[in-house]
């Protein structure tokens, strides 16, 4: 029973378990599963894994944040099920909606109206008063703590990409939002994808089950590049600049250890038990990033409870040693926790069995469209699902090893859970800035 | 299946059996048992009204501040009774608390008189968490965050979350059962503001002989300086003084002029000063000596430390330590540079003098080491007196084996602290054995600075590894530069870090006039 529920496939799930109550279901089962280990983490909800939602009346949704992510986001919600709509598209700027507007013209034969398109700093809110039941989020992430608490106030069911907050004024707001979107009722799921992959689920379960017995200790990667930016064009003026070239500035990205890592570090809280670090030391710096004010690189030990040692490290440099993954170490094994298991003498005990298509290959599971489908499922089974505060915790353990290497001090979480911390500029306006001038952080003396 | 059938068959008979016998018995106590249930629930009701509370709490004024609260006037015209704040709200423990606080209630009622209350006093947080419950309050607020909440009001409810084991609804919301018209909003939730600290363009103004507070220019770091009114004093002690050693005697009369000396020992962040703006990019071969520096004009400054200087105690307002002799003189040298003033280490003879303040005891707070030593046999078994010098000083048997900020000790006669303890101190004067009897056989001792060269320099008042025999104000001891560079592994060790001593630091003496080799000064 135990390995034909860690080795089955999504079909199974849904000959099995049916659609209504399977998240449920599936907890329980994994629970009662636990062959020769005591389970670690018995109360984790499961998503259903469905191939598609199932049907219901229509569900209608906008999108804030019309970029690339954004775009692709749409496009993953329309095809997530049955009897889905996007009708409304809001972004700062006018060539932005205009964009993402002829994309669904031209590949989902789905127009937008007028009406419905809106422009400026204050276009989320004209957006929340059109007849939307869900909202899609993929603004810079500094925007997301105002954004969230606007769309909970207005009981609107939510897809946001991570990371949830650039600092922990953020974060402790996009929590407090969290627990008001629980007692409204709503599903919010936050773009942490590998929650949604069946080769992670599926691996966690077996850690669960204690495969590897208590973790000792983990590693998490993302050594990789920049992922773009934008050079300066006449005309723009400095914030304009920033919000073009936003993935490269810290208060609008968080750095790319909030923007990019907090991937992995959302694995190491997860296979941790859905837990947190008590605090953070580590250092980085900054070589080679052609625009902005971030670190190209950090290093980060982070201590959980109990003396567990999780590193994290994370660079944006070209021509490097590239690794995005993560390693869990336990007393009696250790897993990439993406597909394999690895007795401590390096035999492997178990790796995910891939469904494979026609001609006899495995076939990857895609875990942005899941993101919707468990969405659209949670929202039409009346299953609420919400992700938006352990994504807030995983952001600010992200910042938390930002602030440390920034200022080569020891942070604790306590400390972040009380610093006024507040990046960005008081009032938001399109104009002349002096974030534009940052300089990039120094920590100690010489 | 068939199991489970015969058990059930065998339980309905036995069941069935039992009612026979206890038919009658059973009738009259259930019909008992409904009275007394009809009673207490009566009772129950009876006794949580309003009204029952008013007729024994003759608090008038706490009625009315009731009726004026937010748990009266609510906007939707519900009230909230006395009970459902003041009980739990159900279960055993609400029949438990009833009982607890109706007792002392009747007890107050029948005993004492409500004038003699002392209401301000009853009204406050820690008594008024005694009969407020938390339960009550989650029973009506069950949500934390309702989606009206201030963005205030979420920050507070997550530090309650986080810290609900310390904290109350009432820490924050004391006055919404009650009204107080004296109540402000304004709640210290504990984050902390750093302020932006001032930085000193200039050097304190000092206008007299009189205590001030430097300023070390460029920096926002301040220390405070104590004026050391001049005197003779005796010198030493005397070979009666228990656990003396013999370079403490003969006792002599020496006189010293007025000066400044500093109310705490250098802070690293004074010492930190210097070294940021002198330190110097590494190590060379050049040997600089005492007598090479005297003509130079720039301050030479530190080359970066082989271990960690604070041995990972923390810096701030600790005394720095680690430092070798030549760092700190030429710490005083820098001072002087940047604010115009002589700065310099003590003379023996002035850290003495400044150490005792007047006294002439072994501790300048009375009492024999005898009382305060664990060198003694008597005192291991039974215990030292600790509760005297333990408030003036930081000493082996209370440090916790490191140095201490020093701002909760208690000051010497002439306002300085930490003389004795915490951390051994640098003098001016070079070490030697015979240095008193040397100076007894002359005429007279003012200013005395010592002998004319040694190896070693003088070091006086103990630190945190110090038993207190060790400690007493006339205790002298030596540095031992070769021992406290063992383990630095290059080849020059190195002129300004010692890498095996992290109890010896140091405190600046200012002089009023340049210093005068006969006569007191007035």
């Amino acid at each position: 029973m135990s390995d034909r529920t860690a080795g089955t496939t999504r079909r199974d799930f849904i000959e099995t378990l049916g659609v209504i109550g399977a998240a449920g279901a599936v907890g329980a089962v994994a629970a009662s599963c636990s062959a020769r280990q005591e389970a670690i983490y018995p109360d984790y909800v499961y998503p259903p894994l469905l191939e598609q939602a199932p049907d219901g009346p229509v569900l209608r949704a906008g999108l804030i944040g019309c970029g690339g992510r954004g775009t692709g986001a749409v496009q993953q919600f329309l095809n997530a099920g049955p009897n889905l709509e996007v009708i409304a598209l809001a972004d700062y700027f006018q060539d932005r909606v205009d964009n993402c507007r002829n994309r669904l013209r031209e590949e989902k034969d789905l127009e937008i109206p007028d009406e419905n398109c809106f422009t400026g700093f204050d276009a989320y809110l004209r957006l929340l008063e059109t007849d939307v039941d869900v909202v899609l989020m993929a603004t810079p992430p500094y925007f997301r703590p105002a954004h969230f608490e606007a769309c909970v106030e207005a009981r609107k069911h939510v897809f946001m990409e991570k990371p949830v907050a650039v600092d922990p004024v953020g974060c402790r707001s996009v929590m407090a939002s969290s627990r008001q979107a629980d007692a409204l009722g709503l599903t919010v799921i936050t773009g942490t994808q590998r929650r949604h992959e069946a080769t992670y689920l599926d691996t966690f379960r077996k850690v669960a089950d204690g495969a590897i017995g208590k973790v000792v200790g983990a590693n998490v990667y993302w050594n990789g590049q920049v992922p773009w930016w934008r050079d300066r064009r006449p005309g723009w003026t400095d914030v304009e600049y920033m919000l073009r070239d936003w993935v490269n500035w810290t208060w609008l990205s968080g750095d790319h250890i909030v923007e990019q890592h907090v991937h992995n570090l959302d694995v190491a809280n997860w296979f941790l038990g859905d837990i947190h670090p008590e605090s953070a030391v580590g250092f980085g710096g900054r070589w080679r990033r052609p625009t902005g004010d971030q670190y190209d690189h950090f290093s980060i030990d982070f201590v959980y409870p109990g003396e567990i040692h999780v590193h994290s490290m994370c660079r944006q440099i070209a021509g490097c040693a590239n690794n995005v993954s993560e390693f869990v170490r336990g007393a009696e094994g250790y897993t990439n926790c993406q597909n394999e298991i690895f007795a401590p003498d390096g035999t492997e005990i178990w790796s995910y069995p891939y469904p494979l298509d026609e001609e006899g290959e495995p076939i990857a599971p895609l875990p942005y469209d899941q993101e919707h489908i468990d969405l659209v499922t949670a929202i039409r089974t009346n299953q609420p699902v919400n992700e938006a505060e352990r994504t807030a915790v995983s952001t600010l353990t992200a910042i938390m090893g930002r602030i440390s290497c920034y200022t080569g001090q020891e942070v604790t979480w306590d400390e972040m859970m009380e610093s006024g911390l507040q990046l960005g500029p008081e009032n938001l306006a399109l104009g002349p800035s002096d974030l534009i001038r940052a300089v990039v952080p120094v920590p100690g003396t010489a | 299946m068939p199991v489970l059938k015969a058990f059930r068959d065998r339980l309905g008979r036995g069941i069935r059996g039992l009612g026979k016998a206890l038919r009658r018995p059973f009738l009259l106590g259930a019909v008992t048992g409904m009275l007394v249930l009809f009673g207490v629930k009566t009772g129950n009701s009876v006794t949580s009204t309003d009204s029952f509370c008013g007729s024994c709490h003759v608090h008038p004024q706490a009625t009315t501040s009731w009726r004026q609260s937010t748990h009266f006037a609510t906007q939707s015209g519900m009230v909230v009774h006395c009970i459902e704040c003041h009980l739990p709200p159900g279960g055993f423990d609400y029949a438990l608390q009833k009982a607890r606080l109706g007792l002392r209630d009747a007890w107050g009622t029948l005993v004492k008189d409500p004038v003699d209350f002392d209401w301000e006093e009853i009204s406050r947080l820690e008594h008024a968490a005694t009969y407020t419950f938390r339960e009550s309050c989650l029973e009506c607020h069950p949500n934390l965050f309702p989606i009206q909440l201030s963005d205030e009001g979420e920050e507070a409810h997550l530090h309650y979350e986080r810290l609900a084991e310390e904290l109350r609804c009432l820490n924050c919301h004391l006055h919404v059962g009650h009204f107080d018209p004296d109540a402000t909003d304004e709640i210290d939730f504990g984050f902390v503001e750093t302020a932006e600290a001032e930085i000193f363009n200039s050097p304190a103004m000092v206008e007299g002989f009189v205590d001030y507070a430097e300023h070390i220019p460029g920096t926002s770091v301040s220390f405070e300086m104590v004026a050391i009114p001049g005197g003779t004093f005796a010198m030493g002690s005397p070979d009666t003084e228990p656990y003396r050693g013999p370079d403490e005697g003969p006792v002599h009369e020496v006189t010293v002029d007025r000066f400044w000396m500093g109310k705490v020992e250098v802070s690293w962040n004074e010492f930190e000063t210097w070294y940021r703006a002198t330190r110097a990019e590494g190590r060379t071969d050049t040997r600089v000596s005492e007598e090479t520096l005297e003509g130079v004009d720039a301050i030479t400054g530190a080359t970066p430390p082989y271990v960690p200087p604070d041995q990972g105690w923390g810096k701030g307002n600790r005394p720095a330590i680690t430092m070798t002799h030549n760092a700190a003189v030429q710490y005083t040298r820098w001072l002087s540079e940047v604010t115009g003033r002589r700065y310099r280490l003590p003379t023996e003879a002035e850290w003495e003098y400044a150490a005792r303040g007047g006294t002439t005891d072994p501790y300048f707070f009375g009492g024999s080491p005898k009382d305060y030593t664990e060198q003694r046999l008597l005192n291991r078994i039974l215990g030292r007196h600790a509760d005297v010098i333990d408030r003036y000083v930081v000493h082996g048997l209370n440090s916790g084996a490191r140095t201490q900020p020093s701002d909760e000790l208690e000051p010497n006669p002439f306002g300085l602290v930490n003389m004795l303890g915490n951390v051994w101190e640098f003098t001016s004067d070079w070490y030697a054995d015979d240095t008193y009897r040397m100076r007894a056989a002359a005429a007279s001792s003012v200013n005395p600075t010592g002998p004319a060269t040694g190896s070693e320099h003088v070091l006086r008042g103990g630190s945190f590894k110090t038993d207190p025999a060790d400690l007493r104000v006339a205790a002298r001891e030596a540095t031992r530069t070769d021992a406290c560079l063992v383990t630095d592994p290059q080849i020059p060790k190195s002129l300004w870090w010692y890498s095996d001593c992290n109890d010896i630091g140091f405190r600046v003496v200012r002089e009023v006039d340049p210093p005068e080799t006969s006569g007191p000064s007035g």
